[in-house]
């Protein structure tokens, strides 16, 4: 089974993420910040991350990317963000990331999203 | 009367990291209506495959019984094709489809009268021109679906009996214009085909079998694929004894048992 990790700080969206999941079959983990998730994803390896790139703390978004990136290039992360600046994605695809969804986002498109990263990984 | 959302509520700004209470719950309800309805639409639509693909299969069948009285051969087939998928390197997913579309790559011979099917000896020119139109007749059949393990079996029905060296049917292609999924099924047919009993003649040894079909490599069949049959024969077969013991119905076949 594939694993997910996501980090998120907010625990509504983490929730309705989870709920949309629920009908594949995924095997999900979740993380409130990056440090959390960076340290979770070491332990999991995790085949796929859903990454908010806004979160408070010592490490957003971009920044825990770049270092999934750098100790396990081939997981894959989706940026999720309420910002859809072609430099916000510009900024994304730097850090490392596969791709990159805009908040607010339908479970389909999130379904799709990631059905098609997950394909590229096998 | 209970409303579902307190207007208030909705108005309220999100208190620190959350949403109002009662939107959150609502929007749950949505995202569990969505994954029920999504759900359901999937069971539909793998129950109507299904039942496509079990029709069809049952027709092979019928076509298959017209020159081999246990229809065990097509289901032989599959499984052999997914075996040799698989040591050519394809993926489970790849060797599982052509397990399930190879069985029907010969419906087109429903079509194909008996005095010319059955006949002992050799064909007619225009017998044999009758013969040849299975190919076209199965993809016809096969391709009219969207769905893509049939898209894969009318591609089947189409090329299996192209040759490497450019002189099959119907369409004289060669070397790898070729589908890989055709290439693959010429040869495993070619091969159950020899080591099956025949209205007209008894079935040939494994060894003869297989000399005879290294005797094609690089003329009718792709050299690779020859190469790693004959280095493989021995999973090969056993994959084609275990069907023989078994008898895998078309649930199995499916399921992959």
């Amino acid at each position: 089974m594939k694993k997910i990790l996501m980090i998120e700080d907010h625990a509504d969206i983490r929730r309705l993420i989870r709920l949309t999941l629920e009908i594949t079959d995924y095997e999900i983990a979740e993380a409130a910040d990056g440090s959390a998730g960076a340290l979770l994803a070491q332990a999991i390896k995790p085949d796929l991350v859903l990454l908010d790139v806004m979160m408070p703390g010592a490490l957003n978004g971009l920044q825990v990317c770049r270092l999934l990136k750098a100790r396990s290039p081939s997981t894959r992360v989706l940026l999720l963000s309420a910002r859809g600046r072609s430099e916000d994605l510009e900024a994304g695809m730097e850090a490392g990331a596969d791709g990159y969804l805009v908040k607010p986002f339908s479970p389909l498109q999130l379904i799709e999203c990631i059905r098609q990263q997950l394909a590229e990984v096998a | 009367m209970s409303a579902l959302i307190d207007p208030s509520d909705m108005l309220a700004p999100p208190a620190g990291n959350s949403f109002p209470q009662a939107a959150m719950a609502q929007m749950e309800r949505m995202v569990q209506d969505f994954s029920r309805m999504y759900r359901e639409r999937n069971d539909a639509l793998d129950e109507v495959t299904n039942a496509h693909h079990e029709a069809l299969f049952r027709l092979s069948l019928a076509a298959d019984l017209k020159d081999d009285d246990t229809g065990i051969h097509i289901v032989r087939l599959g499984y052999m094709c997914e075996t040799l998928a698989l040591l050519l390197g394809q993926g489970a997913t790849q060797a599982e489809m052509l397990r399930k579309a190879a069985p029907m790559h010969d419906i087109g011979k429903i079509g194909i009268p008996d005095g010319v099917l059955k006949k002992p000896g050799a064909f007619t020119e225009s017998e044999r021109a009758v013969m040849n139109q299975h190919a076209q007749m199965g993809a016809d059949i096969l391709s009219r679906s969207r769905i893509p393990l049939f898209q894969l079996s009318a591609e089947l029905a189409l090329t299996h009996h192209e040759r490497w060296d450019g002189t099959g049917y119907p369409n004289r292609l060669a070397g790898e214009a070729i589908p890989l999924s055709g290439r693959i099924v010429a040869v495993v047919d070619f091969f159950d085909a020899l080591t099956m009993d025949r209205c007209y003649r008894k079935a040939f040894a494994d060894e003869v079998a297989l000399h005879m079909l290294s005797a094609q490599h690089g003329k009718a069949f792709d050299p690779r694929i020859v190469d790693i049959f004959l280095a493989h024969s021995a999973d090969i077969i056993a994959t084609r004894d275990r069907v023989n013991q078994n008898h895998p119905s078309y649930s199995d076949l499916v399921a992959g048992r």
